[in-house]
């Protein structure tokens, strides 16, 4: 009889540490209830990434800012597989096209990127046009406005572009979530 | 019968209980992963889906972003990189910038030697340049060490 309770024990054990292997091994995707509707949903990674080369190490992007543009990394150390930033086109919608949150912040991020350029570039050469026509002792009424209406642009493009920053480096987080480990 | 059904859920409940588990769903990506987003001019570590705020960099205010990224080696020296070269690098560039200010009082003054004004000038332009270096190490090493703690998540 014990050794019946013990067999069975143990079998209790081996099944959910088989189990319990699974979870930790395994990416399970989260279930999360969707609002207001009272059902479950799976919020699921796409089944999309299984083959090694979509795995984190070899895939996984990130930036680095360089004086006001952004390098696009793979990787640690990888290489540098596109600039972002002022005036700087590169579609980083199509670089994270296989997660779709992450396309959405990618738009995000290119809207928000070409406003701050804009504005920014706008406001810089209303600032230097002011401040050349200080220098030149020109007793002209419009410099002052022009000066701070140069920076206040400029402020806001340089807000713009640390929102676009903001919503790549969400682009990337979601990318990465998306691929395999 | 029930005595066996009890000792096969009490074996069952003391492996669901081990720490491994926890563990394991407490570093999970959704929940855990780090990324930078910047505010204002502060540099903001944000935490999970919910984005909690975990840490807030400053320009003059360093965080242990060791602490922050411990469970990770490879990420513990990346902030150390970032640690070691942030705060220096804002002060030198902040030093740099002062210096300009006196650099353009100096030039305005009259009747004073023009080397005085020059010289602020190499000093600040070459101040605000190894300040910014080093504030571009930094960054680099931020971005490599969230990019290494997310990597060891679940």
């Amino acid at each position: 009889m014990k050794s019946r309770i013990l067999r069975a024990l143990l079998i209790g054990a081996l099944v959910s540490g088989a189990t319990a292997g699974a979870q930790t091994i395994g990416h399970a995707a989260p279930t999360v209830a969707a609002p207001g509707s009272g059902t479950t949903v799976i919020s699921g990674r796409p089944s999309a990434a299984s083959d090694s080369s979509h795995s984190y190490d070899a895939q996984a992007l990130r930036f680095e800012t360089h004086w006001g543009s952004g390098d696009i990394i793979r990787g640690a150390a990888g290489p540098v597989i596109g600039t972002v930033g002022w005036f700087r086109d590169f579609d980083v919608e199509k670089l994270v096209a296989s997660s779709p949150q992450a396309v959405t912040e990618a738009r995000a991020f290119k809207t928000n990127n070409f406003r701050g350029s804009l504005v920014g570039g706008i406001g810089a050469l209303t600032l230097a046009a002011g401040t050349v026509i200080t220098a030149n002792s020109s007793n002209n009424a419009a410099s002052p406005i022009l000066i701070i209406a140069g920076a206040g642009a400029m402020v806001w493009g340089v807000q713009h572009l640390n929102a676009g920053y903001s919503r790549l480096s969400r682009a990337f987080w979601w990318y990465n979530r998306d691929l395999k480990r | 019968m029930s005595r066996l059904l009890l000792a096969f859920c009490t074996g069952t409940c003391i492996l669901t209980a081990t720490p491994t588990l926890m563990t394991a769903q407490e570093r999970s990506y959704d929940e855990n992963a780090l990324r930078v987003d910047e505010h204002h001019g502060t540099i903001r570590i944000v935490r999970g889906v919910s984005e909690t705020v975990v840490a807030k960099i400053g320009v003059f205010r360093a965080v242990d972003v060791a602490a922050l990224v411990r469970p990770s080696p490879n990420a513990v020296a990346e902030a150390t990189v970032f640690q070691r070269n942030y705060r220096p690098g804002t002060w030198i560039a902040s030093l740099g910038i002062a210096t300009l200010g006196a650099a353009i009082g100096a030039s305005r003054i009259s009747g004073l030697n023009q080397a005085v004004p020059t010289s602020l000038t190499i000093v600040s332009v070459s101040l605000i340049t190894y300040g910014g270096f080093k504030l571009e190490t930094a960054h680099r090493a931020l971005s490599k060490a969230i990019w290494w703690y997310n990597r060891d998540l679940k």
